[in-house]
C-alpha cells in the first residue's frame, strides 16, 4: 500500500495547494490520509448559494483501484443526494463498475461540485425531490433555500 | 597555421553532431548515422511483387505509380542513412570530399543515393570550395523530411514490397526507443515514469507504468472483476466509442474496450493470470448466454459445447458476434467431460424420439403431455433398438411397419419382425412366427424348426385329437414334412387355431424370401382356401343349402387374413347366404381342429389340397372343381 500512501500524499498536496472552485480541503485527522474533509461553498447562481458544505471523503484502502467513498455530512435538498444524515450521492464516476483507477479525487469533487449546479434528476436517489426538480422549480429552489437556512449556514 | 583545416573542421563537426564517428585508422574519414525520421506519419505503399518485377530490386524502390491492390502502412521512422565521409589531401581548397551513402535494407533507389552522394560536390561549390561537412549534412538531414523528394503529391511513399518487413521492424524498434526515452507522468502512481517501465495501451495509446498495470489488472482478475480490465483512463472507451461513431457512421459496432490477453502478456502480466482471465471471459459469455446448457454431472457442470462460444484454446479469446440461431437440438455435449446429454431433461443422451419431461417441471405435466403420455403407453411400444415410440396401424401398402416387416438384407434392418419382442403381444395373433413370439412360450420346439415344414390344417387336427386342450397356450407344432408338398422348399404354415390371419404371415414371408411372383394377397386367399377346403367336400354336404357358387363366392370371401376375421361385416351386400356360408365354414374349420373326428384325411381330400395348392400358386384357384359343391 506504500504506492497508495504515495499517490494519496500527491493528490492531497495538489488539492491543497490549488483547491477546486468553492472548496477547502484538509485532513479530518493528521496521521490518517485516508479520511479527507472539504468544505464547499454552495456555487453561486444556484439556489445552494450560501450555503456551506461539509462533505468527507473516504479512500478504501485498495484506492486508487476502488472508488473512494463521498458523502454529505451536510443536509441538503437535492434529487442525487439522500435526504438524511448519511448524505450519499449518487455520482456515475464513482460507481464501482464505472470507476477507474486514473480518476482522481479532484475530479470527483469537482463532479460533486457540478452536481449542485445542476442536479440529475433522471438517476435519483429521492425520487420525490426529482419530480419536483424537474415540475415544480420553485418550490424546490424554496425547499433548497430552506435546507440552506436550517443546515448550510457557515458556523461563525 | 600549420594546422590541418580538415582537422579543424571534424573537432567543429563531432562536438555538433555527437553521434559522428571517426574511423580509428584513418583521421580523416567519418561516418554518421542520419535517421529519417518524419514528423508526421507517411503512408508508404508495397506494391505487389509481381509490377516490379521487371527491375531489379534496388532501382525498382521508390518509383510513384498508382497501383490497385497495394498493401500501405503508415510509417514514422524509415532505415536511417550510413552516410561514409572521406576527406581527401587538398581539400576544402581543391578536392570534395569523397561521399558513400547506403541504407540497410537498400530501400532507396541507387539513383537517389548517387544523387544525393554527388550534391556534396555542388554544394561546395557552391560555398566556394570551402568546409562543407556541416552544410552537407544539415541539407541531408532537411532533404530527409520529405524523403529526399520522393513523396508524391498524395503525400505517399511507395517502396519495393521486399524490404517490407525490415521497414515494419524499424519503425516498430524507432517506436520503442522513442517511447522509452520519454517520461510519462503515470495516471495511477501520479509518478513520472520512464517509457522503458510503461506500456502504452494499444487500442487507445494511453500510457500508465507496468508496475500500476500489473497491480490492477491482478488484483480485478483474482476478484473475478473482468469487466474492470480495460484501460484505466476515465471515460476512456466512451470518448473512443464517440470517436469511433464521428470517424465512421458506418460502423455500428463498438469499439473493442477489454483488452487482448495478449496484451496482458505483453505488460506483462503471468501466464497463469491471463490464462484465468481468458477462462473468465468466456464463463461470463455462457452466462450472459440463457440458451448455454450445463453438463448435469454435480462434479463437472461445464458448459455444453457451442459454436458461438468455443471453449478458448491458449490465451486465444474467441470474439465472434454472429448471432446466428444455433441448432438447438436436445443433445448437448459437455465441452469439458464429454458427456452427452439431452437439454430437455438433463437425463443422460436417449436418443432423438425417446420422450422426455422437462428437468424444469419434474411433477407439473400439462394435460396435453399428460394425454400425450396416456397415448403412448396405451397405443405404443418402443422400436427395441432406438426406442422410437411405435404404433401398430393397419394399411398396407403404406405400411409404417416397414420398418419390422422389410428382411434383413445384408447389414441393414436388424429390426425385422421385433416389433413386439418385448411386449407381452397386443392380441392372440401376435408373435407366431418368429422365434422370439410362440416359440419361446413354447421351449420345446427347437428354433428353426418353423421353416422346414408345410404345416395344414389336418397334422394339427392330429395333434389337437391327442388330447391338447384348445384353449392353452397355444401348443407348438409338431415338426411335421408334408410328404407329398407340391413344392418341397415351401415354408411353413400357421398353426391353424389362428384360423385364416394367422396363415397370411408366412406366406409374406415367403413371397419377400424371392418366391414365384404372385401376390400375396391373392397368395393368402389361396392357402386359405387350401386349408380350409379339405373339409370343403364333407362340408358341402351339411351346409344342405351351399350351392357350388355359393362355396366359391365364400372361398373368395376368405382371402386375406382381415377379411375371415371380420367375416360378419364384410359380406357387403353379398347376402345372408353367403354370410351363414362363412360362418358355416369357419365354424367347421373349429370343429375339424377340435374335434376328435377327422384324424386324417383321406387320399381324395388330399389329392385335392395338391391341386388346389398347385393352382393357387399358378393363381389359378378359380379353376378348381368344385365337385364335391355339386354333390
Amino acid at each position: 500500500m506504500a504506492a497508495s500512501q504515495k499517490r494519496i500524499t500527491k493528490e492531497l498536496q495538489e488539492c491543497m495547494d490549488l483547491p477546486p472552485a468553492g472548496m477547502t480541503i484538509s485532513l479530518a485527522s493528521d496521521s490518517d490520509l485516508s479520511k479527507w474533509d472539504v468544505v464547499l461553498a454552495g456555487p453561486p447562481g444556484t439556489p445552494y448559494a450560501g450555503g456551506v458544505y461539509s462533505i468527507t471523503v473516504t479512500l478504501p484502502a485498495e484506492y486508487p483501484f476502488k472508488a473512494p467513498q463521498v458523502n454529505f455530512a451536510t443536509r441538503i435538498y437535492h434529487p442525487n443526494v439522500t435526504n438524511d444524515s448519511l448524505g450519499n450521492i449518487c455520482l456515475g464516476l464513482l460507481k464501482p463498475e464505472n470507476w477507474k483507477p486514473a480518476s482522481r479525487v479532484r475530479a470527483v469533487l469537482e463532479a460533486v461540485r457540478q452536481l449542485l449546479v445542476e442536479p440529475n434528476p433522471e438517476d435519483p436517489l429521492e425520487t420525490r425531490i426529482a419530480d419536483e426538480y424537474k415540475n415544480n422549480r420553485p418550490e424546490f429552489d424554496k425547499n433548497v433555500k430552506s435546507y440552506v437556512a436550517r443546515y448550510a449556514k457557515a458556523s461563525k | 597555421m600549420d594546422e590541418d583545416p580538415r582537422d579543424i573542421e571534424l573537432s567543429t563537426i563531432t562536438a555538433i553532431y555527437p553521434e559522428l564517428q571517426l574511423d580509428e585508422n584513418d583521421p580523416h574519414r567519418l561516418s554518421i548515422e542520419l535517421p529519417v525520421s518524419l514528423s508526421k506519419p507517411l503512408t508508404v505503399l508495397f506494391p505487389a511483387v509481381a509490377g516490379a518485377a521487371p527491375l531489379a530490386p534496388a532501382q525498382t524502390a521508390p518509383v510513384v505509380t498508382a497501383a490497385a491492390d497495394v498493401d500501405s502502412q503508415a510509417l514514422s521512422n524509415l532505415p536511417a542513412l550510413q552516410v561514409n565521409i572521406t576527406l581527401p589531401n587538398g581539400y576544402p581548397q581543391d578536392k570534395p570530399p569523397n561521399v558513400s551513402i547506403s541504407t540497410s535494407p537498400p530501400w532507396l533507389s541507387n539513383d537517389i543515393i548517387r544523387r544525393l552522394e554527388t550534391e556534396v560536390v555542388r554544394l561546395w561549390e557552391e560555398i566556394g570550395r570551402d568546409q562543407v561537412i556541416f552544410t552537407y549534412i544539415d541539407d541531408l538531414q532537411r532533404s530527409s523530411d520529405d524523403v529526399f523528394g520522393l513523396v508524391d503529391s498524395k503525400g505517399t511513399l511507395e517502396v519495393t514490397p521486399d524490404h517490407k518487413i525490415a521497414l515494419l521492424d524499424y519503425d516498430i524498434n524507432a517506436k520503442r526507443k522513442a517511447f522509452e526515452k520519454e517520461t510519462f507522468d503515470c495516471g495511477i502512481c501520479l509518478d513520472p515514469k520512464k517509457g522503458s517501465v510503461c506500456h502504452k495501451m494499444l487500442d487507445c495509446g494511453h500510457v500508465f507504468c507496468i508496475q500500476c498495470l500489473q497491480d490492477f489488472y491482478n488484483n480485478a482478475i483474482t476478484e473475478g472483476d473482468v469487466a474492470a480490465v480495460t484501460c484505466l483512463t476515465p471515460n476512456c472507451a466512451k470518448e473512443r466509442e464517440k470517436n469511433a461513431i464521428e470517424e465512421s457512421s458506418l460502423k455500428q459496432r463498438k469499439p473493442r474496450t477489454f483488452i487482448n490477453p495478449s496484451e496482458l502478456l505483453q505488460i506483462p502480466l503471468e501466464q497463469e493470470m491471463v490464462k484465468r482471465y481468458v477462462m473468465l471471459k468466456h464463463k461470463i459469455k455462457l452466462e450472459s448466454d440463457k440458451n448455454t446448457a450445463y453438463c448435469p454431472r454435480s462434479w463437472c457442470q461445464g458448459a455444453a459445447r457451442s459454436k458461438r462460444h468455443k471453449k478458448p484454446e491458449g490465451f486465444e479469446v474467441v470474439d465472434s458476434d454472429e448471432e446466428e440461431d444455433e441448432d438447438t437440438g436436445l443433445l448437448a455435449i459437455c465441452e469439458d467431460c464429454g458427456f452427452a446429454f439431452c437439454t430437455r431433461c438433463d437425463q443422460g443422451w436417449h436418443g432423438e424420439f425417446n420422450y422426455c419431461i422437462p428437468k424444469d417441471r419434474k411433477d407439473a405435466v400439462t394435460e396435453e403431455e399428460k394425454a400425450s403420455l396416456e397415448y403412448l403407453r396405451l397405443h405404443s411400444t418402443p422400436c427395441p433398438t432406438c426406442a422410437a415410440p411405435c404404433q401398430k396401424s393397419h394399411g398396407y401398402p403404406s405400411n409404417p411397419y416397414k420398418h419390422f416387416n422389410t428382411q434383413p438384407s445384408g447389414d441393414q434392418n436388424s429390426c425385422y419382425m421385433r416389433l413386439w419382442e418385448l411386449e407381452g403381444g397386443d392380441g392372440d395373433d401376435v408373435g407366431i412366427d418368429y422365434e422370439g413370439g410362440d416359440a419361446m412360450r413354447n421351449a420345446n420346439v427347437a428354433a428353426g424348426q418353423y421353416g422346414e415344414h408345410l404345416e395344414i390344417v389336418q397334422p394339427r387336427a392330429a395333434q389337437q385329437g391327442q388330447g391338447e386342450p384348445r384353449n392353452e397356450a397355444p401348443p407348438a407344432p409338431v415338426p411335421h414334412r408334408e410328404p407329398e408338398a407340391p413344392q418341397p422348399a415351401q415354408p411353413q404354415q400357421p398353426r391353424p387355431e389362428r384360423v385364416a390371419v394367422a396363415r397370411e404371415g408366412p406366406l409374406v414371408l415367403r413371397i419377400e424370401g424371392g418366391a414365384p411372383a404372385v401376390r400375396d394377397q391373392r397368395e393368402g386367399g389361396a392357402h386359405e382356401a387350401g386349408a380350409a377346403n379339405p373339409r370343403a367336400p364333407p362340408i358341402a354336404n351339411q351346409r344342405g343349402n351351399g350351392g357350388r357358387r355359393g362355396g366359391h363366392r365364400g372361398n373368395r370371401q376368405a382371402r386375406g387374413g382381415a377379411e375371415i376375421n371380420q367375416h360378419n361385416n364384410r359380406n357387403r351386400g353379398q347376402g345372408a347366404a353367403r354370410a351363414n356360408n362363412n360362418d358355416a365354414r369357419v365354424r367347421q374349420a373349429q370343429v375339424g381342429r377340435n374335434g376328435p373326428q377327422n384324424p386324417d384325411l383321406n387320399p381324395q381330400q388330399e389329392a385335392w389340397i395338391r391341386q388346389f395348392v398347385q393352382l393357387a400358386l399358378n393363381d389359378e384357384e378359380d379353376l378348381v372343381e368344385w365337385d364335391s359343391d355339386d354333390d
